[in-house]
């Protein structure tokens, strides 16, 4: 894969910030490592000087080794035909962060996909209550410390399938199950 | 004599009601459900309600290997699977150093631009039902049919193709495809003026459609809004131009835009698509025979295959906007971390929230659809 150069205006605007790094990446994408507290600053340096307006996506990593979340922002400028990704990293604990909804209105609902599947708090989030996973009480299921097999063993039990079920559904008058819960009322 | 306990219940005022749509509704886009809160017919609140599809993608892609994941890619998207098979493959190759030979990247634009029209002609389906017109359904069903003829031809499947795999394609176009292809196509255009009699050109259209759902441009800008719904606010933005990738730099297509922004616009912008669509496979169909080599790379062996450590994030520009992977690997035999954005999490959500907002409730169907928001990649 062709590997691209830092392009100049990027460079010219985000040079002054400290500690960062610019990496060119596959195609027109440019990845940029940053601190955490420097993010919120250079997307919206981004937005207001070279046109990012566009938030792809925020996308998060669990990276129980290092015991840190990494959060990788997407932006695109239509001006510039240019794709930056923000990569930030927070501890796991307590795993907060601040939300960009005001600079990014997208980030609203990929900002609550996160609470929801790795349990990331994004202070200032406009809502992050539950918009997938409603009735489940159990851990952050995109956690790595999540293991769905084990769950599955543990919440279900085995049963080998007995064709005689199927008699015994249509002797009751078909799948519905009128004694259950499901039972209409 | 009330007890001294007494505390009353907050009602709502008594002209306001709540009511859930979805999500077994004949007006809903798959399975998805929104709350709306009313007074009269006029819609106050919108509240999305996912979830009802939620497979657990990402999750079980973390434990499958690299080329297993090309049988499930396809199936976070039923009406337009094949954009899904070619960003998780250009993901997998930008991370793997993987260089697409030139005939496989000719043959997934002839994919990716058939999916596409079956997508569109779903949605007009659907969107013209959405206003009691329902032969536009049976029609584009009977239209995208004779594409899924071409699709089984190829792939074998005819809606979960699993055919764009990292570094190619599975197989060669078998003989005499790409003129079978031109004689859909042909008839596809043969037919297009009698959709415009049914669907465009119908008064039913013009009066339901026009000015309803209307976003600006600035709105869609901020709401994140890509593909035909952002092109019918006037921005010609479209990632087969914008934002390049197989061999689309290569041919001659326009952007149709609209300016009203509203549920028309959309399907105006659609329609347009289609035949740029048309236009984009006739030149496929044209240079396909004299690019000759293999149509897929070659490959470690894909069932011990370690992909180098690092992320990559690849985009298409599918029928509903911009659908990306993102895609971690720390170098192991599976994908560490994949991220899927489908341009329905903007859509299906915030953006139609807040289009629903002070719309009618007979409405929100038509709003939905026009939107063409897919439930399955929101919930993924």
């Amino acid at each position: 894969m062709k590997q691209a150069q830092v392009p100049a205006v990027l460079e010219s605007v985000l040079h002054e910030i400290p500690g960062i790094q610019i990496t060119p990446k596959e195609g027109s994408r440019v990845r940029v490592d940053v601190a955490p507290g420097a993010l919120p600053a250079i997307l919206e340096l981004l937005k207001g000087q070279l046109g990012f307006m566009h938030l792809s996506a925020i996308s998060c990593i669990d990276w129980p080794q290092t015991d840190e979340f990494e959060l990788v922002y997407t932006v695109w400028s239509h001006e510039q035909k240019m794709t930056v990704s923000a990569h930030v990293t927070i501890p796991r604990d307590p795993g907060e962060y601040v939300s960009v909804y005001d600079i990014h209105t997208p980030a609203g609902f990929f900002e609550r996909d996160i609470h929801e599947m790795f349990g990331v708090r994004f202070d200032g989030s406009p809502n992050l209550r539950k918009f997938i996973l409603t009735s489940w009480n159990g851990p952050p299921p995109m956690l790595k410390s999540f293991d769905t097999l084990a769950y599955v063993e543990e919440t279900f039990q085995w049963v080998d399938y007995r064709p005689e079920w199927l008699r015994d559904i249509e002797a009751k008058g078909g799948g519905i199950d009128s004694e259950g819960e499901g039972a209409p009322s | 004599m009330r007890p001294q306990n007494y505390r009353p219940v907050a009602h709502p005022p008594s002209h306001e009601y709540e009511l859930y749509f979805g999500p077994n509704h004949p007006g809903i886009e798959g399975n998805y459900a929104i709350r709306v809160r009313l007074k009269g017919d006029v819609i106050q609140e919108a509240i999305a309600d996912g979830g009802y599809l939620h497979r657990g993608f990402e999750k079980i892609m973390e434990s499958r290997l690299w080329i297993q994941n090309v049988a499930l890619v396809p199936r976070i998207c039923v009406p337009d699977p094949v954009p899904m098979e070619d960003s998780y493959a250009r993901s997998v190759e930008a991370l793997g150093g993987l260089e697409v030979p030139e005939r496989a990247q000719w043959i997934r634009v002839l994919m990716l631009e058939v999916s596409r029209i079956c997508a569109h002609l779903f949605t007009f389906g659907g969107n013209a039902a959405t206003i009691g017109l329902y032969t536009n359904m049976f029609w584009g069903v009977s239209m995208r049919d004779l594409f899924l003829d071409i699709f089984e031809e190829i792939t074998g499947a005819r809606i979960y193709h699993m055919y764009i795999t990292p570094g190619g394609v599975r197989r060669d176009l078998p003989p005499g495809i790409l003129d079978k292809l031109s004689a859909v196509i042909d008839e596809l255009e043969r037919r297009a003026p009698e959709f415009d009699d049914l669907f465009f050109d119908s008064t039913v259209v013009m009066n339901r459609a026009a000015g309803c759902g209307t976003m600006t441009q600035e709105q869609a800008l901020s709401w994140g809004v890509t593909g035909p719904n952002l092109r019918a606010c006037g921005l010609p933005f479209d990632l087969r131009r914008d934002d390049p990738y197989l061999v689309y730099p290569e041919l001659d297509f326009d952007i149709p835009t609209e300016t009203a922004g509203d549920a028309l616009a959309r399907m105006r912008v659609r329609k347009a698509e289609v035949q740029q669509s048309i236009r984009i496979l006739r030149q496929v169909i044209a240079r396909l025979p004299s690019v000759k080599g293999p149509i897929r790379c070659p490959l470690p062996n894909p069932l011990a295959w370690n992909v180098p450590a690092g992320e990559a994030y690849a985009r298409a520009e599918s029928s509903k906007g911009e659908l990306g992977f993102f895609v971690v690997s720390n170098g192991g035999d599976k994908p560490w971390r994949v991220h899927v954005r489908g341009p329905s999490q903007m859509h299906a959500v915030q953006v139609l929230e807040n289009l629903l907002t002070g719309a009618r409730i007979e409405d929100i169907a038509q709003i939905m659809f026009s939107l063409d928001a897919c439930p399955p990649e929101v919930d993924r």
